[in-house]
């Protein structure tokens, strides 16, 4: 017994030419999806990180007024601060520290002359935060100038910036499983066309829908794992790509892509399972609507 | 086995191909059907293998009424009938051995199970050294022979051919005659549609005679 009488042939052609064309569109709509979701991740951990940031932190602001004693506020601040719950330090930031913070928007000449307010930072327990509302008031019992920033109106602008760009993504991300559906039904009709002659002899050989669903299905799952491999790589790769683009200087976007595969944080490697969500999708997308596309089209051709 | 009562075919709103047609098989009986071209020989045939259903009348296969089937139920009907067809139908994609062995896939058996039977009935039908070969670089005899096999192989209930002596010389069109009454001893039902009278003077088979729609059975 031959090899090839061992390995049956293949029912329907292999050199289905729809197939090809699926693959290469399909290659193309998950290498878009390998971005849609790199940009999803880079937002939310981006985000996650200063979130963080700002909720570990909140700052206690007090102007520079000739009725005050600086120096006599500031201590009595610090005081009543160390001990309130919650509080893990306090630290006053000294006037140069103040200047480096407002110098990026309006420059280093002159801010000497400037009433810079001093800041005090206090560092909170993330799980056990005081009560901001009644250390504000006791803060203003003790200064009346002093004033409370808990940075939670930042923290609310970047989620709600965060919750939107992850939304444009979903779609995105919705648009293009829909297109691959739409792309997948017309090559299925498109193969089912050109096997017309293979499609009736097995029908009336005795297969059933199921059978001759099956022989064409299987190409289609063939050609959505490999688009979702190829747009895998090619996604990998072009954030791999971006991170290496200039990475001398301080880019933005290739420091991103960097943090992406270079400098996971804890827990984070999880997230990049993600990526392997596109492969599945493409591989399910394949797989589900052929079968249906195929079934209902192999009913109608009876 | 096979049972037909008043059967009328159209297609779509054009006129009756087959009219009032009322005929039995008896299982293990062998037939000629006849008639000039266009009398509806094959139009007949289709019924028969249930490509088409009839417009009117009964049609009764294998104690089954047709007309009342669903269509999920006819594959299993299918595979019970054997067809030879006028253009044999082989798939030039694969080869003379994977075409015979097509209905043994679609009953799902292995290749490990089938490929005895498969060589054997190549090797009966004189194909014995064209496994390999695609139908493409056959001769019209072998394709003929191929497709004789391939309708045989599953070891169908009946028999359906298709004019299967009318691309093959005088010589090989006995040979073929005196296989399918090899298998028809064997137990399996034929009905062979053919317009070569010589072939049927071969035989003392019963004679189903087509013209214009209309059957006689002689």
């Amino acid at each position: 017994m031959t090899d090839r009488q061992s390995k049956p042939g293949s029912i329907v052609p292999t050199d289905a030419a729809p197939l090809r064309t699926l693959t290469a569109v399909m290659a193309v709509m998950c290498f878009l999806a390998m971005l849609s979701v790199g940009a999803m991740l880079l937002i939310n951990r981006a985000v996650a990180q200063w979130a963080s940031g700002l909720a570990s932190e909140v700052t206690v602001q007090l102007p520079q007024l000739s009725s005050r004693d600086m120096d006599q506020d500031l201590a009595t601040l610090t005081e009543l601060l160390a001990e309130v719950d919650g509080v893990k330090g306090v630290t006053i930031l000294d006037r140069k520290e103040g200047e480096k913070l407002l110098a990026p928007w309006i420059g280093e000449d002159g801010l000497d002359a400037l009433p810079i307010p001093r800041l005090i930072r206090v560092v909170v327990d993330d799980k056990h935060q005081p009560d901001f509302a009644a250390m504000e008031v006791q803060l203003q019992a003790a200064v009346p100038t002093a004033r409370l920033d808990t940075h939670r109106k930042w923290e609310a602008e970047l989620r709600r910036m965060a919750s939107t760009l992850t939304m444009i993504s979903s779609v995105v991300l919705a648009l293009i499983s829909l297109s691959a559906v739409a792309m997948v039904i017309f090559a299925a009709r498109a193969v089912l066309e050109a096997n017309r002659n293979v499609v009736e002899v097995l029908h009336i050989a005795g297969a059933d829908d199921d059978f001759i669903a099956n022989q064409i299905n299987r190409r289609f799952v063939a050609a959505g794992f490999w688009s979702g491999l190829i747009g895998l790589t090619g996604g990998v790769a072009m954030f791999l790509a971006l991170g290496y683009w200039d990475i001398g200087e301080n880019s933005g976007v290739a420091s991103a892509a960097r943090g992406l595969f270079y400098l996971p944080q804890e827990g984070d490697w999880r997230s990049l399972a993600w990526f392997l969500v596109v492969p599945i999708a493409a591989t399910s997308i394949a797989l589900v609507t052929s079968r249906m596309a195929l079934k209902r089209m192999l009913g109608e051709a009876q | 086995m096979l049972q037909l009562d008043a059967v009328g075919l159209r297609y779509g709103n054009g006129p009756e191909v087959l009219r009032d047609v009322s005929v039995r098989l008896e299982a293990g009986e062998f037939a000629f059907l006849t008639g000039a071209s266009g009398a509806g020989k094959t139009s007949l045939l289709r019924l028969l293998f249930l490509a088409l259903r009839p417009t009117r009348g009964r049609l009764e296969l294998f104690g089954e009424d047709v007309m009342s089937l669903h269509r999920k139920a006819l594959p299993k009907l299918r595979r019970r009938i054997g067809v030879v067809f006028q253009d044999f139908r082989l798939l030039d994609h694969l080869s003379t051995f994977d075409n015979v062995a097509l209905p043994l896939r679609i009953l799902g058996q292995k290749p490990e199970a089938y490929k005895r039977d498969v060589k054997d009935i190549l090797q009966w039908v004189g194909l014995g050294d064209k496994l390999e070969a695609l139908p493409p670089v056959l001769s019209g005899g072998e394709k003929q022979r191929a497709a004789i096999a391939r309708a045989v192989i599953s070891k169908p209930d009946i028999l359906l051919a298709d004019e299967p002596t009318g691309n093959v010389d005088p010589a090989l069109a006995k040979r073929l005659l005196h296989l399918f009454s090899e298998l028809n001893r064997q137990g399996t039902t034929v009905l062979l549609a053919t317009h070569d009278e010589s072939l049927i003077a071969q035989s003392n088979a019963t004679i189903w005679h087509l013209e214009q729609g209309k059957l006689q059975v002689s």
